[in-house]
C-alpha cells in the first residue's frame, strides 16, 4: 500500500525546522514505525527517531501523530492508508526536541528519579523461610501502574504540565503510586509527604489527556487519584489541594451542595483569602456570590450524611475505593458494556473462553 | 411547521452544584429552551453535589455512593435517561453507573448501603447523557433545527469542549476526543459560524485554580487568546466550571497580562437560546462578568 507522511524535521545545530512529506510503499500490516524503517532506508537516512524492541515493550518511539502521542510500533497505518490521509507526525510535547523526532528525556528521567523509584523493605518475612507472598487483592491496587513502560506518552500532553514546566507529571506520579500501594514498602507516609509538596499531587489538572493517551492502560489520572485519597486517608492534607478537596466532603455531608462561597477561603486559608475580595466583589456584582453566603440545603440531606458516616465503617478508605471499580472499568474498555460472562462467550464469532481454574471449581461444586 | 410536536422526552434532570448557585442562568435558559426542542425535564429533588473530581479523589468510596445515591433517584422518576449540564457532573455520574453495571457484587454492596440509609435501592437502568448530546444528533438535534434555524446569522462562535465530556473516551464514548464535531454541528445549525483553534479541547484549568491559580492561568489563557485570534465573537461551552473559568477569571488575565480580553462566554443553552429567541429573564446576561450583549447587539436588527 502507499503510504503518506508529513514529518517536521527539526535540526537544533541550525535551528532550523521544516515539514516533508514522503510517499512511501509499505506491506499492508505496517505499524508507523515500520513506515520510517523505510522512509529512513529508502528515502532519507539523515531522518531521527528512537526505536528498539518494536512490539510495545521498551517504551521508545513515543511521538506525535496528528498532534496526539502514540507508539509507533503501536500504532497500524492500513485505515490511514486507506482513507488517503496524510498523518502530520512530529516530536512529543512538554520535552525538548534533540533532532526531528528525537526528544530530551533528561527532564522525565529527573522527575522519575525524584520519585524513589525503587523499594523501601519493610516486611517480615515469613518464619518458615519461604519468600514472601503478596494476595491478588493486594496486588489488584498497583497492577495498571506496573503496566508503565516510562514512554512518555503521557507527559507529552499533559496540559497541567504545559504550564507548570516542574510539575512532576503523571508518569512520575503513577510510578510514585506503584510504591505507595506496595505492601512490602516501608515509606509509605515520606512518599506521600514529597509527593503532595508543591508541582506533585495536587498540581494535576484533571485533563485525562494521559488516561487517553497512554498506550498500555495504566491511566496515570487514576493513579494520582489513588494517591490523593492514601495522602486524605493518613492524614497529609496541609497542601490546598487536599484541603480543596475536603471542603468538597464537608459540602456534601453538611448541606449536600457544595458551599462555593466558602471554598476560596477553606482552601486558601482566610488570612491569604483576603487578597481576594476585590475579585470577590466582582463576583458579587453579578451574582455569582452572595454576600452572606446562607447554606443551600439539598432535601433529604440526612441521608447524605449517614451514608457516609456508613461506608467510612466499611474499610475501602483510600486507594482501595478506586482500585473497587477498576474491574468494571476494564471490562467497559473492552466493550463488555453489560451482560455475564457466559453470555458474552455465547455471542456469536466470540472467541473461545479461557480456561480458568475457578471456574472449574465452581463447576465441580 | 413542526411535524414533531408530538415527541417529547421525558428526562430525569440534574443540574448540580454551580446550576444552582453561581451560574443560575445555565438553570434558567436549560429550563426554557428544553421543551423548545422536545425535552421535558423532571427535576430531581433529593439528590446532593456529585462530589467532582475533590471527592472523588479524596474519598472514593464515598463518590460512588453518592453518585450511586443520584441515580437511585433518578431511575425513581421512571425515565431512563438522566441529563446533565455539567461536564464534571456527566463524567462522575457515567463513570460510578458504569462501575455499577459492569460489578454485580459492587452494585449489591452499594445497594445495601443506600437501602439502610433510606435511598430506594439502584438496579442499573438509567443512562447518563449531557444536554449537549440530546441536542446534537437524533430527535433533539431535529428540532433545535427548527427552533433555531439561522438564528445566529452568521456570528462567529468558538466552541471550547472542556476536559470531561471528551475524556477519558471509553466512558463517555459519544465522540472522537481529538476530533469532536457535535458543538460545531449545534452553532451552524443555528445559523453561527464555528471557528476553529487548538485548545478547543484542552483543559481551562478550574479543578486547581483555587488551589494552584498561576497554573491553572497559564491554562485558561490558551483558548481565550486564540479565540480572539482566530476573530470569534464569543465562545461557547457546554460546562459551568469552564464558563466560570473562561468569564470569571478573565478578568485576571486581564490584569496579569495588561491586555484587554473582553470575550464573552456563552453557556450552550444561552446560545441556542439567543437563536430560538429566549428573553433575557432566562438567558440572564447580566450574570455574566464579561457581558455577552454588545457582541449579540447585531442580531436583533
Amino acid at each position: 500500500m502507499k503510504v503518506g507522511l508529513k514529518i517536521w524535521r527539526y535540526d537544533t545545530s541550525t535551528g532550523e525546522r521544516a515539514l516533508r512529506e514522503y510517499e512511501i510503499e509499505a506491506p499492508e500490516e505496517a505499524t508507523l514505525l515500520d513506515c520510517l524503517d523505510i522512509v529512513k532506508d529508502r528515502h532519507d537516512g539523515s531522518l531521527a527517531y528512537r526505536k528498539s524492541c518494536r512490539m510495545m515493550i521498551c517504551g521508545s518511539c513515543g511521538m506525535r501523530m496528528d498532534g496526539a502521542a502514540v507508539l509507533a510500533c503501536k500504532t497500524r497505518m492500513y485505515d490511514i492508508a486507506q482513507e488517503g490521509r496524510v498523518p502530520v507526525i512530529s516530536a512529543m510535547g512538554n520535552l525538548p526536541i534533540v533532532k526531528d523526532l528525537v526528544v530530551d528525556m533528561d527532564p522525565f528521567w529527573a522527575k522519575f528519579k525524584a520519585m524513589w523509584p525503587w523499594l523501601e523493605p519493610g516486611y517480615e518475612r515469613p518464619e518458615d523461610g519461604r519468600e514472601y507472598r503478596i494476595s491478588q487483592e493486594r496486588m489488584n491496587v498497583v497492577h495498571k501502574e506496573a503496566l508503565c513502560i516510562n514512554c512518555g506518552c503521557c507527559v507529552s500532553e499533559c496540559n497541567a504540565m504545559e504550564s507548570d514546566p516542574d510539575f512532576l507529571g503523571p508518569q512520575a506520579l503513577a510510578k510514585g503510586m506503584r510504591f505507595v500501594g506496595d505492601p512490602r514498602d516501608s515509606a509509605t507516609v515520606e512518599r506521600l509527604e514529597r509527593y503532595s509538596q508543591e508541582h506533585g499531587i495536587w498540581d494535576c489538572t484533571r485533563c485525562y489527556f494521559c488516561n487517553e493517551r497512554c498506550p498500555k492502560g495504566v491511566d496515570p489520572r487514576d493513579a494520582i487519584a489513588k494517591l490523593g485519597a492514601e495522602s486524605i486517608r493518613l492524614g497529609i492534607d496541609r497542601d490546598m489541594g487536599a484541603k480543596h478537596a475536603k471542603w468538597f466532603v464537608r459540602s456534601a455531608e453538611t448541606t449536600g451542595w457544595l458551599r462555593e462561597e466558602e471554598l476560596i477561603p477553606k482552601t486558601q486559608g482566610y488570612v491569604s483569602a483576603i487578597k481576594q475580595l476585590k475579585f470577590g466583589a466582582s463576583l458579587a456584582r453579578h451574582g455569582k456570590v452572595r454576600p452572606i453566603p446562607i447554606p443551600h440545603t439539598a432535601k433529604d440531606v440526612g441521608e447524605a450524611r449517614n451514608l457516609r458516616k456508613v461506608v467510612r465503617e466499611q474499610d475501602r478508605q483510600g486507594a482501595l475505593g478506586h482500585v473497587q471499580g477498576e474491574r468494571a472499568l476494564a471490562r467497559l474498555e473492552h466493550g463488555h458494556t453489560g451482560g455475564s460472562l457466559e453470555e458474552i462467550y455465547a455471542r456469536p464469532g466470540a472467541a473461545p473462553r479461557p480456561w480458568l481454574p475457578e471456574v472449574e471449581e465452581d463447576q465441580q461444586a | 411547521m413542526s411535524t414533531t410536536e408530538n415527541t417529547t422526552k421525558r428526562v430525569a434532570y440534574y443540574k448540580g452544584c454551580l446550576a444552582s448557585l453561581s451560574a443560575k442562568e445555565l438553570d434558567s435558559s436549560t429550563q426554557a429552551l428544553a421543551p423548545m426542542v422536545g425535552l421535558e425535564l423532571v427535576e430531581l429533588e433529593s439528590v446532593t453535589c456529585c462530589g467532582a473530581g475533590d471527592i472523588h479523589e479524596a474519598e472514593p468510596d464515598y463518590y460512588l455512593h453518592l453518585n450511586a445515591r443520584i441515580l437511585a433517584y433518578a431511575e425513581a422518576t421512571g425515565c431512563d435517561t438522566l441529563m446533565t449540564v455539567c461536564n464534571v457532573c456527566t463524567l462522575n455520574l457515567r463513570q460510578a453507573n458504569f462501575m455499577l453495571q459492569g460489578d454485580a457484587d459492587l452494585l449489591a454492596r452499594v445497594n445495601e448501603n443506600l437501602v439502610t440509609v433510606g435511598v430506594p435501592a439502584y438496579s442499573g437502568n438509567v443512562e447518563v447523557r449531557h444536554f449537549l448530546w440530546e441536542i446534537a444528533e437524533g430527535e433533539g438535534y431535529e428540532r433545535l433545527k427548527e427552533v433555531a434555524h439561522r438564528g445566529l446569522k452568521g456570528l462567529k462562535v468558538a466552541p471550547f469542549y472542556g476536559c470531561q465530556i471528551l475524556r477519558p473516551s471509553k466512558i463517555m464514548g459519544f465522540e472522537d476526543p481529538d476530533r469532536p464535531w457535535s458543538l460545531e454541528r449545534i452553532i451552524e445549525a443555528c445559523g453561527g459560524e464555528a471557528i476553529d483553534y487548538p485548545a478547543k479541547i484542552k483543559c481551562c484549568g478550574f479543578p486547581i485554580i483555587a488551589a494552584r491559580e498561576e497554573t491553572a492561568l497559564g491554562e485558561v489563557i490558551q483558548p481565550v487568546e486564540q479565540a480572539i485570534e482566530a476573530g470569534a465573537d464569543v465562545m461557547v461551552t457546554p460546562c459551568p466550571l469552564c464558563h466560570l473559568s473562561l468569564d470569571a477569571w478573565q478578568q485576571k488575565l486581564e490584569a496579569s497580562t495588561g491586555r484587554a480580553f473582553k470575550m464573552p462566554v456563552l453557556h450552550l443553552a444561552q446560545l441556542v437560546g439567543v437563536a430560538a429567541g429566549l428573553e433575557e429573564s432566562e438567558l440572564k446576561f447580566k450574570r455574566h462578568i464579561v457581558d455577552p450583549r454588545p457582541a449579540l447587539e447585531r442580531l436583533e436588527v
